[in-house]
């Protein structure tokens, strides 16, 4: 019984807490879900330093509409359950406007209805995966689809290596990398461009001269491989081994500047497409170039660029809101001044496009950017000049 | 009541978690109990996940027999492989029953139907909290009985030994089949429940990582009785969630606390004989 009358006190201090949060409203609480532990920290870490970036600079500048702009970051791990706890957390306890994340799809399958379900906006700036905005109308992302990338990538590869037959490799045990062929198989339709053979291969192999022996037999103008830049890298390498000298074409996986270091020469030529380029001179991407490297001493990369921008879509659309204070009327305000938000950030200039839907019910918000296509010269990303 | 309905509404999921963690740790205590180290629970689990989820949405059939289902099928699967697995023993058998777990994961990822290594998505929330907590409560009650009774003396003794339980006249076979198949129904179960309030399913949680998770649930806590294994679970479930204002030092704390576990109590935390000891030891220091 000598510890019921603290209860109250404690409950006391729980209120006075609670007020003293109240008081601050002027700061716009915004959440951040990333892989910042785990096997997709690599991406969740860039991810994160790409939001806080945003945000300081958003802050410097007095905020949005003088509100300070207040990120609650969460490590969701990169599992499914966690995504969830983290979202809740999130939307339930510390009441944000709005979350960002998570970093894989996988975790956006599971975590995205219950934002949803929540009324609130969920914006993705990492999730591909086909599906992802049919979760509902509070579903938004920047990432850019594969779907809206490769038919762009194959095209422009075709047309300067007059491309008449290709192969394709890919990892068929991955989500990434199979969704990535998928789209590939169906690019290749559309542009009737044969194929002369299809290899597979799983996750952790290191040796693929099976595979490209029967590539090699085949005599392809070109090697088309939706792959992780980690087996990328061994493909590239046996392949000029084996005497292959036909360029690489690659997915989003092969955005990765390790890799061309890696695969040294042996990458040459190979067409890559990317919704962000480390090089693309227009001013935005400069400034956040060099405001990151000034800030983290590292080179931004794809993920990064993609959450900065996120947060400035985000601003954009929150400009337009007159918040009232009462949170459910927020999030719904915020949801419909969304679709309307533009901006020329360092991926270029960006807006949304309603999703079409599977089941032909409302879905969310897709990207609507046009990619950057790069080939590979030197062991560098070089930005394809096309004629 | 608005300090729960926060409470809940945030934190619902863990304790689901938690719920059906617990369930598992259970199923993988049945087969130690009768003295076999299967590593095939996660597998198990996948398999009544992916039946249960299918159902739901192809068939919309109703959730309790949705539940049954996926209970059912992989207890089928564990009835045709245990006839040949279960003659191996110790570690063979854990080497057995992860290659089958293997091969369920590598099944699920080149089929169709199962959406393949994408998963399945959009499968409806029906989980409730009183389902887990009655299917929990169930088991735990059967598992309880089943110990005292002559299944359970005959688990025991053939743990203890084989050779002598087979000279009393147990039917060993059998009696490692029925946990082998009962084990798998419950992780079946459990699988089924998560993937009503998980919302998405993909092959990768049920792979070797978590048969593992499972098996250090049940050793955690220690297997000598039922409190034990839902112990382990709750804690394993539980820790990360509650070192999550560490941030970046969580994982680390996470597995140092695992490491002191097993250094100072390696027969798990909870351990009847040691229990009762130390009570007995907090009399006798009153009187």
């Amino acid at each position: 019984m000598r510890f019921l009358p603290s209860l109250p006190k404690s409950l006391v201090l729980v209120s006075a807490l609670a007020a003293a949060g109240l008081a601050q409203a002027a700061d716009i609480k915004i959440g951040v879900a990333a892989a910042l532990t785990g096997g997709a920290a690599q991406y969740g870490v860039a991810i994160r330093n790409g939001f806080q970036l945003a945000a300081d600079e958003i802050n410097a500048q007095g905020g949005v509409n003088g509100n300070k702009i207040q990120l609650v970051v969460e490590d969701e791990q990169g599992k499914k359950e966690e995504g969830i706890n983290v979202f809740k957390k999130l939307i339930f306890q510390d009441k944000v406007l709005m979350v960002f994340g998570p970093t894989l799809s996988n975790s956006m399958f599971a975590a995205g209805p219950v934002a949803n379900g929540a009324k609130t906006v969920v914006f993705g700036t990492s999730v591909t995966a086909s599906g992802i905005t049919d979760i509902g109308p509070y579903v938004f992302r920047n990432s850019v689809m594969e779907s809206d990338v490769l038919p762009v990538t194959v095209a422009t590869a075709t047309k300067h290596y007059k491309l008449k037959q290709v192969a394709v490799i890919y990892g068929n045990d991955d989500a990434f990398t199979k969704s990535g062929y998928d789209v590939f198989k169906k690019v290749l339709e559309d542009q009737k461009l044969p194929v002369t053979t299809t290899e597979t291969y799983v996750k952790g192999d290191v040796d693929f001269k099976a595979q490209l022996t029967k590539i090699k037999a085949t005599n392809p103008d070109a090697v088309i491989c939706s792959c992780l830049a980690e087996e990328a890298a061994n493909i590239m390498l046996q392949a000029r081994g084996l005497g292959i000298k036909a360029p690489f074409i690659g997915g989003n996986g092969f955005n990765s500047p390790k890799l061309f270091e890696i695969s040294k020469l042996a990458g040459e030529g190979t067409f890559v497409g990317s919704p962000w380029s480390n090089t693309n001179p227009a001013p935005a991407n400069k400034a956040f170039v060099a405001a990151y490297v000034k800030k983290y001493n590292a080179e931004p990369n794809q993920f990064a660029a993609q959450a900065f921008d996120a947060l400035h879509v985000a601003a954009a659309a929150l400009h337009e809101v007159k918040l009232s204070g009462d949170l459910a009327a927020d999030r719904e305000a915020l949801k419909n001044a969304l679709p309307k938000a533009t901006i020329n950030g360092a991926t270029g200039p960006f807006k949304f496009r309603a999703a079409v839907t599977k089941t032909g019910k409302p879905g969310g918000w897709d990207a609507d950017q046009k990619p950057f296509i790069y080939v590979v010269k030197g062991g560098k990303f070089t930005a394809f000049e096309g004629k | 009541m608005e300090w729960f309905n926060d409470f809940w509404s945030t934190y619902s999921t863990l304790v689901f978690s938690v719920g059906v963690h617990a369930l598992l740790a259970l199923s993988i205590w049945l087969t130690l109990s009768c003295g076999l180290l299967s590593l095939a629970n996660a597998a198990f689990m996948g398999i009544g996940a992916y039946v249960a989820a299918l159902l739901t949405v192809n068939l919309d059939w109703s959730f309790g027999t949705v539940l049954l289902a996926g209970g059912i099928a992989p207890a089928l699967v564990a009835l045709i492989i245990g006839a040949p697995v279960l003659r191996l023993s110790g570690v063979y058998l854990a080497m057995a029953t992860l290659a089958f777990g293997e091969v369920v994961r590598i099944t699920v990822l080149n089929l169709e139907i199962t959406g393949g290594p994408e998963g399945l998505n959009g499968i409806p929330l029906a989980t409730e909290g009183w389902h887990i907590a009655l299917i929990l409560a169930i088991t735990v009650y059967g598992l309880a009985r089943l110990r005292r009774s002559k299944v359970g003396r005959a688990f025991e003794a053939i743990k203890e030994d084989e050779v002598a339980a087979r000279l009393m006249g147990i039917n060993v076979d059998r009696y490692k089949l029925l946990a082998f198949s009962l084990g798998a129904f419950i992780a079946g179960v459990a699988g089924a429940l998560n993937a009503h309030f998980t919302f998405f399913i993909s092959p990768r949680e049920y792979g070797f990582e978590n048969a593992v998770d499972i098996l250090t649930m049940a050793v955690l806590g220690g297997t000598s009785s039922l409190i034990g294994p839902m112990l382990g679970s709750s804690i394993l479930t539980l820790l990360p969630e509650l070192l999550r204002s560490l941030q970046d030092f969580r994982s680390l704390v996470n597995g140092a606390v695992l490491v002191l576990v097993v250094l100072f109590l390696p027969k798990g935390l909870w351990e009847s004989r040691r229990i009762k000891a130390f009570f007995k030891r907090l009399k006798g220091g009153q009187a």
